[in-house]
């Protein structure tokens, strides 16, 4: 069963349509991410998955009830864990005092000094909130947001404002967690970030899915153009390849090809004949960045013809 | 996207959980104020200008004019009216400049619409506030009638149930106001400035720095506000004018009238998440 099922979502503020027509599917214990550009609808749709915000058309299922019903919010609410994209934490007490009131808010608490270890801030238990670095607050943030051991986390842009390292601990934190079962939603706008968590990815512009799939396949990654690179070896001109080839960026190669195996095996096949080596081969996909920008870009376009 | 979605199993019936469970939800509560609580008394700012303020001024003029006689008031000593005054002070900035700054603050921060998310209900999440601003308030009366008591050796309230009574619909009334007036105050910074500028100069035409005399045109201004009224409803019990009523009915009255506005305004308008952006 899917842990969570949006159809035909709409939403609009007055006349402005945040989402329109958004269906996609999170499977139980999966990372599933949302990603696009600022204002492409996805805190939208994450607060119409939260409950918080009401949805003008289309049917959502969070965890099998739907989140706008108040009958079961509060139940649908013990097992959800969320963390927003604006950084909220009580300043005044402690980090352990923090952590303790919310754990007492849910049914099966994950223990406070556990949290504190996923989070790294065992040292800093004792410290007062607003005394903490706003890296150090994030991860309290994240910690509120898994001390109820909840069955999905809804993360808004988790790492938004970390650091490289901080970056990484919360990823580690991530995969832990979907080690264990637990189902997540995040949203981003770094295709690094993605592509190292999601197993499915939603690309959202406009407020309508422009595409979706695995990070590797998504938008024809798996298939389509690749650049082969390298460089010229010595005694050598690029007229003697057996495949054409265009100089590229510091004297290098640039092969680009839809059919990469039978360009490699006639290009290998000649430098092994040749007895000459290939310096610096590399074979390129698309990476995701390029997909993004490339289904993201029109709406920037469509922004400027309005003007 | 186009392909339909997979059959499911129906997904068994959620339990479904009654908005309000008895004992637990008691506990949970009781949890709540305290950790409100903890958090008010850790933050010196809050407490000083909450609880110092009304301690600070009371000291100030009780030692300054004190003693002086007033005789609108019937030829009591200052003092005598000063005490119920800032008792009615130090309960409106509990409850309704130090609530109105604190749910803006939580507001703009994002800490209410994160508490708003958790499992805890929003009774238990807003009533923890409510009783932990009233029960500082009630330290406040505490304070100002000892202060009263030891330093200037002023009346207690005789009718001790009258005073009760005005402290109690005082005290939701203006808890009403305080939770109303945070939803006009846009953002954080300006949180402070207005709602003290608003209270202050109603203090001051309401006659806690001085006796109103009855019929003046000041009285029958300060008279559509609250605060008049709750000054009023404070002194009476204290029984010091001869002949007067220690149940000030028609005070209580109006101030429960703008305690009900109060309540209205605040669901009206309320707003959990930030209003900027």
């Amino acid at each position: 069963m899917s842990a969570v099922s949006v159809k035909n979502l709409r939403k609009s503020y007055g006349a402005v349509h945040a989402v329109g027509d958004v269906s996609f599917e999170v499977e139980a214990g999966e990372v599933f991410a949302l990603l696009g550009p600022n204002g492409a609808g996805k805190t939208t749709t994450i607060e119409i998955l939260e409950g918080f915000r009401s949805r003008d058309a289309g049917a959502v299922q969070v965890l099998g009830v739907d989140p706008g019903q108040r009958r079961t919010q509060r139940w649908l609410r013990s097992r959800l864990g969320i963390v927003l994209q604006e950084l909220a934490v009580e300043p005044y007490l402690s980090v352990r005092q923090v952590l303790a009131r919310n754990a007492g808010y849910y049914p099966h608490p994950r223990p406070v000094d556990e949290v504190l270890d996923l989070v790294g801030l065992a040292e800093k238990a004792g410290e007062r909130v607003k005394t903490l670095s706003g890296g150090q607050q994030r991860r309290l943030d994240v910690g509120l947001g898994i001390v109820g051991q909840p069955e999905l986390l809804i993360l808004d842009e988790p790492t938004t404002g970390l650091d490289p390292s901080g970056r990484r601990a919360t990823w580690d934190l991530i995969k832990q967690l979907e080690s264990e079962g637990t189902t997540i939603i995040l949203s981003s706008h770094y295709m690094d970030e993605v592509e190292a968590l999601a197993s499915r990815v939603a690309v959202l512009a406009r407020g309508e899915i422009v595409a979706a799939g695995t990070p590797d396949a998504i938008g024809g990654r798996d298939s389509g153009m690749v650049t082969i690179r390298f460089r010229l070896p010595d005694g050598v001109s690029a007229a003697d390849l057996p495949v054409p080839g265009l100089p590229g960026t510091g004297g290098e190669i640039e092969i680009r090809t839809e059919d990469e195996v039978s360009v490699l095996h006639r290009l290998t096949g000649w430098a092994l004949d040749r007895q000459v080596g290939l310096p610096g081969l590399n074979v390129q996909r698309v990476t995701l960045e390029d997909v993004y920008l490339s289904l993201t870009r029109s709406q920037d376009d469509e922004k400027q013809e309005q003007r | 996207m186009t392909s339909p979605p997979p059959a499911t199993s129906a997904p068994p019936a959620p339990p479904q959980t009654r908005p309000f469970s008895g004992l637990r939800d008691l506990r949970l509560i009781g949890r709540q104020v305290g950790y409100e609580q903890l958090s008010f008394w850790l933050n010196p700012v809050a407490a000083v200008f909450t609880i110092g303020f009304s301690l600070v001024f009371l000291i100030l003029l009780g030692a300054s004019a004190g003693s002086s006689r007033d005789a609108s008031l019937g030829n009591i000593k200052l003092i005598q009216y000063y005490v119920p005054g800032f008792t009615a002070y130090g309960v409106m900035s509990a409850c309704f400049t130090g609530l109105a700054v604190l749910l803006v603050i939580r507001r703009e921060t994002g800490l209410l619409k994160r508490l708003r998310l958790s499992p805890l209900p929003t009774w238990a999440l807003l009533g923890a506030v409510f009783i932990s601003t009233l029960l500082v308030a009630f330290v406040e009366v505490i304070l100002l009638l000892a202060v009263g008591r030891i330093a200037f050796g002023v009346h207690l309230p005789g009718n001790v149930g009258a005073f009760v009574l005005a402290i109690v619909v005082g005290g939701l009334s203006f808890t009403a106001l305080g939770a109303a007036t945070s939803t006009l105050v846009p953002n954080q910074d300006a949180a402070a400035p207005v709602t003290n500028i608003v209270f202050f100069v109603l203090l001051f035409l309401s006659g806690l720095w001085f006796p109103i005399k009855s019929g003046s045109g000041l009285a029958k201004f300060s008279g559509f506000f609250p605060i008049r009224h709750f000054i009023t409803a404070v002194f009476a019990p204290f029984n010091v004018q001869k002949g007067a009523s220690p149940w000030a009915w028609h005070d209580l009255l109006i101030m429960a009238i703008w305690g009900i506005v109060g309540v209205a305004v605040a669901i009206w308008r309320f707003n959990w998440a930030p209003r900027r952006g």
